[in-house]
Formats: C-alpha cells, sequence, structure tokens
C-alpha cells in the first residue's frame, strides 16, 4: 500500500509542490507579519517549480492513484498553460492598486491563487466524477474569495456572493446528475462509466441524456457559456482586475479540459466501439454547436454596449469561449487541437489586454472606454501594444489571434460544419466593431480634460514585452506550437 | 420493502423543492438552505443506489458531498455578512442578481 | 404494509412537509428550524436503508455542523433589525411550474428506467469499516483533498469575514 503511494507520488510531484507551497504561503504570512513580499515570493517560486515539474511529465501517459487523476500529453498541456498564466498573475500583481491597496491580506491573496491554480491542475486530469467535483470546488471556493478579495470596494463582495450562489446552484444540479449516472452505471470513473455503458446497450436512455446534461452544465457553468454565463460580467466587473484576467484564462482553459475529457471519454468512439451509446441517441454536437452559437452571438452583442473597458473584456471573454465551443462540435482530433491553439494565443493577447487595462487604470484611475482618448498620442507604446492585441483578439493577421480562429475554422470546414463557419466569422466582423472603437479613441478623439499621462517602468515594460512579442511571434511562427497542441491530443482516444 | 424507484421519487421531488427556493426566494441565506435542500437530494439518491446496488461507492460519494456543502456554506456566510456589515441587507433583490 | 414501509411514508411526508417549509416560510427562524427536520429526516433515511455510518455524520455534520453555521448567520445578519424578518416571495407560480415541469420530466425517465439492480444486495453488516479502509485506500487522493478544500474555506472564510483593523 505505501509503496504504492509512493510510487503514484512520482507522478504527482507538480501537485504536491503546489500543496506544500499553498502551506508554505499560509505559513509565511503568519511568520514574517508586514512584509507581505515574503510570501508572495515563495509563491512565485513554488508555480514555477509547478509548472516546470508539469512541463517535464510530457509524454507520459498513466493513471494514478486508483484511477482518480491521469497523467496524459492533454491534462500536461493545460497544467502549463494554467501554470504560465498564474505566474504572469503573480507578476502583474505587483502593479496592481487593487491589491496593494490591502497590503495586509497580500500573503492570502498569494496563497488563494496557489490554492486555485492546485483546483486547475486536478481539473486538468480529473479522470473520475468525484475528482471532478472536488477539483470544481476547490478552484471555486479559490476564486469566489478572489474576486472578493477588495472588500472595500462595494461590488466586489457582491460580485463574489453572485459567484458563490450560482456556483453551489450549478454544483448541485451537477452532483445530481453524477449521482444519476452512478446509478446507471454503478461507477465513477469514466472509464469505468464507458464500459458500463458499453455492455448494457441503450436500456435507459431518457435518463442517460438528463445525467448528462445535468452534467454539462457543470462545465457550462465554469466556461460560461450560455445560459451559465449570468455571473460572468458582474464577476468579472467586480473582482480585482488581476483576478479577472486569471479567471478569464486559467479557470476557462481548465474548465474547457474538463469538458473535453468527459464529452470524449463518455461520449466518443473509443476502444473499438463504434458509436457510443450517448452519442447515438443524442446529437451531443448539435446541442454544442446551438450553446456555441448562444455563447459567441450574446458575449458579442453585448460587449458593443459597454463603455467600461474591463466588462467590454468580459463580454469579449464569453464570446471566446463561444469561439472555442465551435471547435469543441466538431469532435475530432482536429478541433479538440484547435482549442489548444487557440488557448495559448488567448493566453498571451488577453492577459496583455487586462494588463493595459489596469496600467491605465493605475494612472488615470478609470476603466471606462472614454478615458482612453488620445491615449495613443500620451503613451505611444500602451496604445500601440493595445492596438495589437486588440487586433489579435477580433482574429486579423499578423497576429496570433489570426493563427487560433485559423485553425478553429479549419477544423469545423473539414467537419462540413459549414453554417456554424459562417455564424463564426459574423460574429468575428461584430467583434471588429467594438474593438475598433477603443481603437478609435485611442488615435481620433482628443481627451476631455487634461489627463493624467501614462508612464511605464522597465520592468512594467518588460512584462508588457512578455504578453506582446509572442502575441506578434506566435501570428508568423506557430509551428512548433500547433505540432505540440497535435501530440497533447494524439493518445487521447479520438480520432 | 419500498422499492429504488420511491427513494428515487422522493429525493427528486426534494431537488425540486430546493430548486423552487433558489428561484423564488430573495434572501441569500434562505437560498443557501435551499442549495442545502438540493445538496442532501443528491445524498439521498447516492446512498438509495449505493444501498440497492450493494456497491459502497456511493456512500462514499456521500461524505465528499458533505464536504463540499461545508466549504461552501462557511465561504458563503462569510460572504453574506461582509456584505450585510455594509449594506444592511441581505436581501438579494438590492444585490442585483440577475442583471446582465 | 410493514414497519420498514410505513416509517418510510413517515419520514417521507416529514421530509417533504419540513423541507417546503423551509422554501416557502417567512420567517428566516423558522426556515433554519424547519430545515433542521428536513436533515433529521434525511438521517432516518439512511438509517432506514442501512447505511449507518452516514446516517450518524449526517447528525454530527449536517444538523450539527452546517445547520448551527446557518444559525449563526441567520443571528448575526438580523441582530440590527429585528428577529422577526420578513421576506417577500416573488415570482412563485412561475418558478413552481417550470420546476415541477423538469420535476415530472425527471420523474418520467425515473419510471421508465430499468435500473441495474442487484438482488438482497442489502446486509446488516457495519459499514464504518469498509468506508475507513477505502478513505485510506482507493479513495486516499480525494480525502487529501477535501482536507486541502476545507483548508482553503477555512482562510477564505476568515479573510473575507474578519473586520479590517483601521491601521
Amino acid at each position: 500500500m505505501v509503496e504504492s503511494v509512493l510510487q503514484n507520488l512520482t507522478y504527482f510531484v507538480p501537485e504536491t509542490a503546489l500543496v506544500v507551497t499553498f502551506c508554505a504561503v499560509l505559513l509565511a504570512d503568519v511568520i514574517f507579519k508586514g512584509r507581505p513580499r515574503i510570501p508572495w515570493t515563495i509563491g512565485l517560486l513554488g508555480l514555477i517549480v509547478a509548472g516546470v515539474t508539469a512541463f517535464q511529465q510530457t509524454g507520459l501517459n498513466r493513471p494514478v492513484f486508483d484511477l482518480m487523476i491521469v497523467v496524459d500529453p492533454f491534462a500536461v498541456f493545460f497544467k502549463v498553460i494554467v501554470a504560465a498564466t498564474a505566474i504572469l498573475i503573480y507578476l502583474m500583481s505587483l502593479w496592481s492598486d487593487e491589491v496593494k491597496a490591502s497590503a495586509r491580506r497580500m500573503g492570502e491573496y498569494a496563497a488563494l491563487l496557489v490554492s486555485a491554480t492546485l483546483g486547475m491542475f486536478l481539473m486538468a486530469g480529473a479522470t473520475n466524477l468525484l475528482m471532478i467535483v472536488l477539483a470544481l470546488e476547490l478552484t471555486g471556493l479559490s476564486s469566489y474569495v478572489l474576486s472578493g478579495y477588495t472588500k472595500e470596494a462595494s461590488d466586489s463582495s457582491e460580485a463574489s456572493l453572485k459567484y458563490i450562489l450560482f456556483g453551489a446552484v450549478s454544483t448541485g444540479i451537477m452532483l445530481y446528475g453524477i449521482s444519476l449516472l452512478y446509478g446507471l452505471t454503478g461507477a465513477t470513473d469514466l472509464i469505468g462509466i464507458r464500459l458500463a455503458l458499453e455492455g448494457q446497450a441503450m436500456t435507459h436512455t431518457p435518463m442517460l441524456l438528463i445525467s448528462s446534461i445535468m452534467i454539462l452544465a457543470g462545465f457550462g457553468y465554469k466556461i460560461s457559456a450560455v445560459p451559465f454565463h449570468f455571473w460572468t460580467p458582474d464577476v468579472y466587473e467586480g473582482a480585482p482586475i488581476t483576478v479577472t484576467a486569471f479567471l478569464s484564462v486559467a479557470s476557462k482553459a481548465a474548465g474547457f479540459a474538463l469538458m473535453i475529457r468527459f464529452l470524449v471519454s463518455t461520449a466518443t468512439p473509443s476502444l473499438g466501439v463504434d458509436v457510443m451509446a450517448v452519442v447515438q441517441t443524442f446529437e451531443w454536437p448539435k446541442l454544442i454547436a446551438i450553446m456555441s452559437v448562444l455563447t459567441m452571438t450574446l458575449g458579442n452583442i453585448v460587449a458593443i454596449w459597454q463603455n467600461n473597458l474591463k466588462r467590454l473584456l468580459a463580454y469579449s471573454s464569453i464570446a471566446h469561449a463561444g469561439t472555442m465551443l465551435m471547435a469543441v462540435t466538431v469532435f475530432s482530433q482536429n478541433g479538440v487541437a484547435a482549442v489548444l491553439i487557440y488557448f495559448v494565443v488567448y493566453l498571451f493577447m488577453n492577459l496583455g489586454a487586462f494588463y493595459l487595462v489596469m496600467l491605465v487604470a493605475g494612472a488615470t484611475g478609470s476603466e471606462d472606454i472614454d478615458s482612453y482618448k488620445g491615449l495613443g498620442h500620451r503613451a505611444p507604446l500602451v496604445g500601440v501594444s493595445l492596438v495589437i492585441f486588440l487586433i489579435s483578439l477580433t482574429g486579423l493577421p499578423p497576429t496570433a489571434g489570426f493563427i487560433g480562429k485559423l485553425y478553429v475554422f479549419s477544423a469545423l470546414l473539414d467537419a462540413q460544419w459549414i453554417w456554424l463557419a459562417i455564424v463564426g466569422a459574423l460574429n468575428s466582423v461584430i467583434s471588429l466593431y467594438y474593438y475598433v472603437r477603443v481603437i478609435r479613441n485611442m488615435y481620433l478623439r482628443d481627451p476631455d480634460s487634461a489627463p493624467a499621462p501614462v508612464v511605464l517602468t522597465g520592468a512594467q515594460t518588460v512584462l508588457l514585452m512578455v504578453f506582446l512579442v509572442p502575441t506578434l511571434v506566435l501570428g508568423v511562427y506557430f509551428a512548433p506550437l500547433v505540432d505540440w497542441a497535435h501530440a497533447s491530443v494524439a493518445l487521447f482516444g479520438i480520432r | 420493502m419500498v422499492p429504488l424507484s420511491h427513494y428515487l421519487f422522493l429525493s427528486a421531488v426534494l431537488f425540486m423543492t430546493g430548486a423552487v427556493g433558489v428561484l423564488t426566494r430573495r434572501n441569500a441565506i434562505i437560498v443557501f438552505m435551499s442549495i442545502e435542500l438540493m445538496l442532501n437530494s443528491v445524498n439521498l439518491t447516492l446512498v438509495a443506489f449505493s444501498s440497492f446496488l450493494g456497491n459502497v461507492t456511493g456512500q462514499m460519494l456521500v461524505f465528499f458531498v458533505m464536504t463540499v456543502a461545508a466549504a461552501e456554506a462557511a465561504v458563503g456566510l462569510a460572504i453574506i455578512i461582509a456584505i450585510y456589515r455594509r449594506k444592511q441587507t441581505v436581501n438579494l433583490d438590492e444585490i442585483n442578481l440577475l442583471k446582465w | 404494509m410493514d414497519l420498514y414501509t410505513i416509517s418510510f411514508y413517515m419520514f417521507a411526508v416529514l421530509l417533504l412537509g419540513s423541507a417546503i417549509v423551509v422554501v416557502f416560510s417567512r420567517n428566516i427562524v423558522r426556515a433554519a428550524f424547519a430545515l433542521m427536520i428536513t436533515l433529521l429526516s434525511i438521517a432516518a433515511f439512511y438509517v432506514l436503508m442501512m447505511a449507518d455510518f452516514v446516517g450518524i455524520v449526517q447528525l454530527l455534520l449536517y444538523v450539527g455542523g452546517i445547520l448551527v453555521l446557518i444559525l449563526f448567520g441567520v443571528m448575526l445578519t438580523n441582530r440590527q433589525i429585528s428577529v422577526d424578518i420578513r421576506e417577500g416571495a416573488i415570482q412563485t407560480i412561475p418558478a413552481v411550474i417550470v420546476t415541477s415541469t423538469i420535476g415530472g420530466i425527471l420523474a418520467g425517465a425515473i419510471w421508465s428506467t430499468a435500473w441495474p439492480m442487484r438482488e438482497a444486495a442489502r446486509s446488516v453488516a457495519a459499514t464504518a469499516p469498509v468506508i475507513g479502509e477505502m478513505f485510506l485506500t482507493t479513495y486516499l487522493l480525494p480525502f487529501e483533498v477535501a482536507s486541502v478544500l476545507l483548508l482553503v474555506a477555512l482562510v477564505g472564510a476568515a479573510l473575507i469575514a474578519r473586520r479590517e483593523r483601521k491601521s
């Protein structure tokens, strides 16, 4: 028993590192009171260790801890994305006024970022419904608290109340679905469920459908797909901007990892069996296609009316989730690889945009689009970078965003989803409208009054380059990324 | 002997009662109580299946559902108290729940 | 009607009656006490299904822990207004219609499903040893993750609820 635990632990180094870091940060926060930089540094080091050790797991493919969790290239890919996001958020927090305003609690902030990362690592690999729930809940609880971090700001704790209420209800619905699926199959691990369903033919299809939809509701909440998106704009607006950026990338990535794994393990042809019971009785791709169209369209159309850039980016992140759902619809290796590629691209462009919004808000005290008037002339570097991020978010060449969209659309066209591709293209046009509105304000409008200058320090510029360079480079040199994404999907059991 | 379906009907009704509470009540604490009803109906279903399948897995899940419920309740009530301290209300109408 | 069936229906009535009080009561303290009855009758069902350990944990954790927590929440948020706070419920009719439609579909599905059942699977053996062993073998990882989860909840609740000292 002890030997098997120790052996399993060797495949569990990144997660163990995060647990140790979490405890160390909490302890350091108590020991070094009033010096929040110490726990912050420990947390950063722990995240780097976790990210590096996760990356070293590339190529492994084995279940650990009695099928509770799996270490495979797909999980590793998402762990690396999550770790990278967490590290960048850590660095961004250095200049966040919202975080610094309550420096006394910065240790807890650092610890909760680590625990959220741990939850997302577990989400990336979970292959048991119980682990899925626990990982979702660990991520969820950390994010509820983080989004209420600046409790002096009145909308912050309301955002987190809304977040936890929606979260608890969706967890409840998901758990009910899980309990029904357990009743049908007698198993909670995804492989056991698949074997049980293959053995039993289709004697209980309505129940299977109901339970699967209930479980999907839990994932839909995490990736804020319509109709489970209600919490997103308020939480994104109320939370500190670093937390918003973290949730919009890492939390979504982990949610997509879970959803794809659940659908692929239980619902697509594999193990030599032609068509799975779930797919045969119900057209999952169509349901997800409709969900993706609604998510994209709602996100884009509502974004048009926003005057707060943070809220605009929140709606645009709903729209991006819709775009990625389009690629999930295809249910093919190309489709899943397109999601992975899109996430890497999305990481840099979205974090970059949020980073600039944070810096500008720090200088001018406002996230309003009007406060960006004339910014392009006042702060050329900030202006040009923001233009590049926004163009990339629209999906125009020569930026990385174009590559992300290109692979999504080519996967769609390969699989003959022509109408969905057209809707997706129309949505990109809508998104162009509101992104350009920001650019127009920066370059073609004069500021109303004498605005505060936006000056970047050297270190801030370096971090900006970390976001900016990949956004540009991945737009022209993307072969390694594509190869990595395909390799991460190859062993995943779909054709 | 009571058949399995009776237990399932009972927990389905309990789940839906909780859902009505979540949808209609505007007091955040009562919404939390309704969520507890939903989670308890999940547990009832799990134990029923566990008992009728002769498989202890369902009972194992129950403990974890309870853990999740306790953690959610603790954080949720902390948030409610923080809001109440500032606003003197726990009514969700004044907190604009479904604004989008 | 044997004793088992009679007690099943008795507790079913108690369960649903008290659940309805929780959801529709206008007095929040009454709702909290109705929740206690709901939780106790759930424990009774666990005992009826021979899940003795789950039943005891339900009493300790739910009735003794979570419910007390909720009562604290009720008392702390009502203190400054009054004990008898009245809350209006709105949109009750549409919500009831929607949920009973979904519930009807669910009931139909439960009815039409051939649940895979093992005959005479129930035994009167104590479940605690089996459960305890599984916690430390198959369920070791979830067990540890659950402990991290509780630690996060502890830190988070303290972070949110504690008063900021003015420096």
